[in-house]
């Protein structure tokens, strides 16, 4: 158990290495920002109404003291590293005076919820498929399906999403195409919550399953047609033992396990499609607040997401990395 | 294998039986007793505090649907343009505009059945000036120097120095300063750090029940709606009992949800998107039955000028910018030639052709400019009709005839190109042309840079590149630069050279041009790299308008004369050329009537068309059921 | 060289057929040298004219060919492509060989740089660089920003090769025969480590374009500039899709399908190629 526990000290030293990279990262780009949030914010409050000038003057006045721009950059960013581990990203701009992290708080449940969801069924599809292409290398049926998913591929998230919309959504109307959840429907454990919910997340679900799909199906078809010639799996043939149990128990397990480790790398990318297909059907996550907010120039917003997201993949990456001794006793912690 | 042909049957199965799951739009709500509005994404959904900076929550619903205030102008025009509303008569000066006296309405209650009165008019003012945060406080502070109540429904205000427009304050165009319920905000310690969920609503419809995600806002009608202000001009209770405001995502998938009747009012469209509707959806109706459709808003979209940036500093370079435009072009590439073009710098829309564009014809046509070499008439009175012509085969039986007609639906006329009078007057700058690119005075190329703000307002960036293109084919070499949300502030900062923006926003409803025109006055015009605040982002001085301005400031709202000196305002726009203005922004909004049917048109402008506007009320409590509406 | 290509085309399908759609897409791009019209200009042609005799791919609501934006966009799109790929395979190359070749705390150090940088989410990244730069991002800039977020999983297998070659005979002869260190890495253990490049260049590329695509499709990149991407952002600023100029969509989309199969398919080709086992069994031996 030892050898666990350094292992997990290890990684856990790589977490917080990748996310002060990521924070520091995320706090340089933005000060360097043309964006000067009191002007933005007075522009967002001003655009409509016959505002006297003057009032715009003392108006500004007040939100450069509430903002607090002032300071030296190193100043700042201790300041920024008190403010994030606090988990306060101050007042959103567009939605001022609600802080960032109650808007992301809200957002997060549905992207946590679709990505999970998404990126499970991709990749136990993908993987079943990919084994038993693999394993019947010869069945011409497998050659098809594996033609059809690795066609799907390399298409980019935005395209397999708006073709999907323009099907389900306009020619043959059938599936929900915006939001995440029916209008005036209290959330909760009820029936009728969670089937709304699975509704109108089907269409983005599947978007992120096709394109991920593929990946998983070509990399478990390649691990599993090299398992099945090596001597123990070839031994076992010859001796009789039923094919079924040839495949689950002598090559799938086996080739389950680098497909764990491609699933903590694959996180960070499956993010990246999840902002493009929360954008194209109007799914209220983390990605489509990241869009809005660069649409509504909401420094704030986009700062507190963009740092919210470097930690939480690197959570979710780590979680991963810790549960895979567990099923792999093999690595010799060390 | 056999597993996998199961698993491949049962999908498509399961794909089939979809259509039989299909849910009602909205739980636990009749559809047909439900109108659904194209609304926001708000982020602070929790937040209906509307007096406090930034209370974004607004357009929800909340503004146009629970405020009252005490004047209305309809943008559209009309002999019944002014509504009083919480006021029983127009506001009362003194002679020399040091004091307003309002005469208040009595009947009308909030929501939570206590009774408006003076006390609430007097609790707005007194609490904004005294919270510097607030939404209006600054304007208040300003103006207000003491605040009289002598019975409930008497209010005066002492005003600090004479201002003829103090009322304009509470009139609501698209939005003005809403009245705070006193009995629930004088509870509250910091008013401004108070969320007012849920609001108590002044006016016929109150929240039913709302998304904290901000994705939907729900309002009920009142039970009482006869005792609000709109209440008391109707007759019988309104139908529309439910107002559903529902972020509707990208412009395509509004027209979808439009398509499958999940979206009754779409705020804005692109041009085609709004053409495709309208060939494709007979249930659609739009602000004008015919091509090009759209209701033109009270702005004015234009080139705008950096005057503070050598170069366009120089009229005559202005001059021979605006000559180098195709305006025929401009409208086909930004909206496909469904563009309301105005020569003038004011938007063509609302009372405006009658003030100010049909009595300024004649002045137009016969306008004179010297280019330096030789003396031009440059308006051409017939762009409009040229206008029609080219879209006529697209449109065939949707193009009026009648001149009148085309006028209201394609403006009245604008500058022809002239390349050979733009040659001359840059020539008279000192300008060279070396092959066919132009040399600035001291003999560097002249390029522009035409900044627009892209996404947000995708015809008006469409127009840039229309213009773009045709300066740098006249040899001075354009690029546009998409600003996105950075936009206002470089405005403000005089960060750009040209763009493509409005300065100019009217009343609409009202010849009086004070809406813009008194943020001109040149004591507020800022060094270049300050920011300027709104309106005059091009930054124009002239001592003939600060002249108008001193002038309009000392005449009644209503008074005859400021008709005579907004003319004089158009003469030296055109004159000066300070920016170049375009057209009204022209905006795209189909209603679907497969439910709800008498929404306001050209023919029948009762109420502003834009889900945004405060106005919408009116057209809310107008609209009727329609008896063919499918049944639940 | 030719044999090995002659091989590829012969026995290898997937090859053949990759060759084919890289090729009409190369073919595209050269044509694009010749349009008749400047690719800016709009208005040039009748517009929403659907594909036939006079316009092969049709015309777009902005009055251009859109056989001409293709050519020109595909163009543009291919050398941000291959810029990016270009770039982070130097990186890549240099990272990869230093690592494995010296090893030890130094390889560890690397690789755990190599790492951290390898989980930070692209996406979010790029689109608060693009929210902070604006219209500073034009598309070297893009191109850089994206080759330097995009190396650094190929140099962990290109590391995990020079591992295995650190402790061959050949390179100890030729640190002993007095060879610098970065000549060991050029001469000797670079044309080891090609056959992965090529491979991860192919991904590379795919996955560069990729980006830029959605990034143009979102209005993040350089309107003026066609790009595949920014047809597609055209197409959505005039509803072509509910307008029913559905071509407008439909080639961009077509054509950048062809291209990532294209490549997809070679990448895989030639990634058999370099392991003899399935080639062999491929050729029926």
């Amino acid at each position: 158990m030892n050898g666990f526990l350094i292992y997990v000290a290890k990684r856990f030293g790589q977490l917080v290495f990748v996310v002060v990279t990521g924070v520091t990262l995320a706090f340089l780009i933005a000060h360097f920002s043309p964006v000067d949030p009191v002007e933005q914010t007075l522009s967002l409050v001003t655009s409509f109404g016959a505002t006297d000038p003057r009032s715009v003057e003392i108006l500004r006045q007040s939100l450069r003291e509430l903002y607090g721009t002032e300071g030296s950059l190193i100043e700042q960013y201790f300041l920024f590293w008190g403010r994030v581990l606090r988990g306060d990203f101050g007042p959103s701009l567009s939605a001022f005076p609600t802080p960032v992290m109650t808007i992301i708080g809200r957002a997060l449940p549905w992207t946590i919820g679709l990505l999970t969801l998404a990126t499970l069924i991709a990749w136990v599809v993908g993987n079943t498929l990919g084994a038993i292409a693999g394993y019947f290398r010869n069945s011409r049926a497998m050659k098809v399906v594996g033609l059809f998913v690795m066609a799907l591929q390399p298409i980019p998230t935005y395209i397999s999403g708006l073709t999907l919309l323009i099907i389900f959504g306009f020619l043959w109307p059938v599936l929900p195409i915006s939001g995440g959840a029916q209008l005036n429907l209290e959330p909760g454990m009820t029936w009728a919550y969670i089937s709304s919910v699975i509704q109108y997340g089907t269409l983005p679900a599947l978007t992120l399953v096709l394109v991920g799909i593929g990946g998983w199906f070509i990399s478990m078809r390649s691990l599993v047609s090299n398992i099945v010639t090596d001597d123990h799996v070839v031994y076992a043939e010859l001796g009789g033992v039923p094919s079924r149990t040839v495949f689950s128990q002598y090559v799938a397990r086996n080739a389950m396990l680098p497909q764990v480790t491609g699933l903590a790398l694959s996180l960070g990318n499956v993010f990246g499609g999840a902002v493009i297909v929360e954008f194209i059907f109007n799914y209220p996550g983390i990605g489509k607040l990241m869009v809005a907010g660069i649409y509504a120039g909401d420094y704030s917003l986009v700062l507190g997401v963009t740092t919210f997201s470097v930690i939480a993949v690197a959570v979710a990456v780590f979680l991963i990395d810790i549960t895979y001794p567990l099923i792999d006793p093999r690595v010799k912690l060390g | 294998m056999r597993l996998f042909t199961k698993i491949a049957l049962a999908a498509v199965a399961s794909l089939l039986a979809l259509p039989a799951l299909g849910q009602d739009f909205i739980a636990g709500i009749p559809r047909n007793e439900a109108l659904i509005i194209q609304g926001p994404t708000a982020q602070n959904a929790d937040w209906f505090n509307l007096w406090a900076p930034g209370g974004g929550a607004n357009v929800n619903g909340q503004q146009q649907l629970t405020t009252d205030t005490l004047w209305w102008i309809n943008p559209e025009g009309g002999a019944d343009a002014w509504t009083n509303a919480l006021a029983t008569e127009p506001p009362i000066y003194n002679d020399d505009f040091t004091s307003m006296t309002v005469k208040l309405r009595e009947g009308v209650y909030w929501s939570d059945g206590v009774e408006f009165t003076a006390d609430d008019l007097v609790y707005t003012v007194q609490t904004q000036i005294d919270h510097p945060g607030m939404g209006w406080s600054a304007p208040f502070s300003l103006n207000v120097d003491s605040i009289e109540s002598p019975d409930r429904n008497t209010v005066t205000f002492n005003l600090k120095a004479p201002n003829s427009r103090f009322h304009t304050l509470f009139t609501v165009r698209w939005n003005a300063a809403w009245i705070m319920p006193k009995h629930i905000f004088e509870k509250v310690e910091d008013p401004l750090a108070f969320n007012n969920n849920p609001p108590v609503s002044l006016s016929a419809y109150v929240l039913n029940s709302y998304d904290k995600g901000g994705n939907w806002a729900i309002w009920k009608l009142r039970d009482d709606w006869q005792r609000t202000t709109i209440g008391m001009l109707q007759d019988t209770p309104p139908e529309v009992k439910y107002v559903v405001y529902a972020a509707s995502g990208n412009p395509e998938a509004r027209v979808i949800a439009q398509r499958n009747h999940n979206l009754d009012v779409i705020n804005d469209i692109a041009p085609e998107g709004m053409f495709a509707i309208m060939k494709d959806a007979p249930e659609t109706a739009a602000w004008l039955p015919h091509f090009p459709f759209a209701h033109p808003d009270p702005t004015l979209p234009s080139v705008l000028f950096n005057l503070q940036k050598a170069p366009f500093d120089n009229k005559d370079v202005r001059w021979a910018l605006a000559l180098l435009i195709d305006i025929r072009a401009v409208a086909l590439g930004s909206y496909r030639g469904a563009a309301n073009l105005s020569a003038l710098g004011v938007p063509p829309t609302g009372s405006a052709p009658e003030n100010y564009f049909i009595p300024m014809q004649d002045w137009l046509t016969s306008f004179e400019l010297n280019t330096g070499t030789q003396t031009i008439k440059p308006y051409d009175p017939t762009i409009a009709s040229q206008l029609a012509n080219m879209v006529r085969n697209q449109w065939p039986d949707q193009i009026p005839t009648d001149e009148a007609a085309l006028q209201r639906s394609f403006g009245f006329g604008w500058w022809k190109q002239d390349v050979q009078a733009a040659t001359e007057l840059l020539q008279k700058a000192g300008f060279t042309k070396n092959g066919n690119q132009w040399l600035k005075p001291d003999g560097t190329p002249f390029e522009i840079r035409v900044m627009v703000e892209g996404d947000a307002i995708p015809t008006l960036a469409r127009a840039g590149t229309a213009i773009a293109q045709q300066w740098s084919q006249a040899g001075i070499k354009a690029t546009v630069d998409v600003a996105g949300p950075t936009n206002g502030q470089r405005l403000g900062t005089g960060d750009f050279e040209t763009a493509i923006y409005w300065t100019v926003e009217t009343w609409g409803g009202h010849p009086d041009l004070s809406f813009f025109l008194d943020s001109y006055r040149s004591d507020f015009i800022k060094p270049a790299g300050e920011i300027q605040p709104p309106r005059n982002l091009q930054r124009w001085q002239d001592p003939r308008l600060d002249a108008l301005i001193d002038r309009n400031r000392s005449l009644a709202f209503d008074s005859p004369e400021v008709v005579a000196l907004g003319i004089d305002y158009l003469k030296l726009v055109v004159e000066e050329m300070p920016m170049i203005p375009l057209m009204a922004y022209n905006k795209f909004a189909p209603f679907d009537t497969t439910y709800w049917t008498g929404y306001p048109s050209a023919d029948n402008p009762y109420a502003a068309s834009g889900p945004n506007w405060s106005n919408l009320r009116y057209m809310i409590v107008a609209l009727q059921a329609n008896p063919n509406a499918p049944k639940p | 060289m030719f044999k090995v290509l002659r091989d590829l085309l012969r026995y290898n399908r997937e090859f053949l057929f990759g060759s084919l759609l890289i090729a009409i897409i190369l073919a595209v791009v050269v044509a694009s040298y010749f349009a008749p019209y400047d690719e800016m200009m709009t208005y040039a042609v009748i517009p929403d004219m659907p594909p036939g005799s006079e316009y092969w791919l049709g015309t777009n609501s902005r009055g251009q060919d859109m056989f001409w934006q293709l050519a020109a966009s595909m163009r543009n799109t291919l050398i941000f492509g291959i810029v990016v790929a270009l770039i982070s395979r130097v990186i890549a190359i240099a990272v990869g060989l230093i690592s494995g070749y010296v090893g030890g705390k130094t390889d560890q150090a690397i690789m755990a740089f190599n790492d951290t940088l390898g989980a930070l989410p692209n996406i979010p990244i790029l689109l608060l660089l693009v929210f902070v730069l604006r219209d500073q991002m034009t598309w070297p800039v893009l191109a850089l920003t994206a080759a330097l977020l995009g190396w650094t999983h190929d140099s962990r297998l290109i590391r995990s090769v020079a591992l295995s070659l650190r402790t061959r005979e050949f390179t100890r002869h030729a640190a002993f025969s007095g060879m610098r260190t970065t000549q060991i890495l050029l001469r000797e253990h670079l044309p080891y480590v090609m056959p992965i490049v090529f491979f991860t260049t192919m991904n590379n590329l795919i996955w560069a374009i990729g980006l830029e695509v959605t990034l143009s499709i979102l209005g993040f990149s350089d309107i003026n500039r066609p790009t595949i991407g920014g047809m597609i952002y055209w197409a959505n600023a005039h509803s072509a899709m509910v307008a029913g100029i559905w071509w407008w969509i439909a080639v961009p989309m077509v054509a950048v399908v062809m291209l990532f199969i294209g490549l997809f398919l070679l990448a895989m080709s030639v990634n058999e190629y370099i392991d003899p086992r399935s080639r062999l069994a491929r050729m029926g031996a």
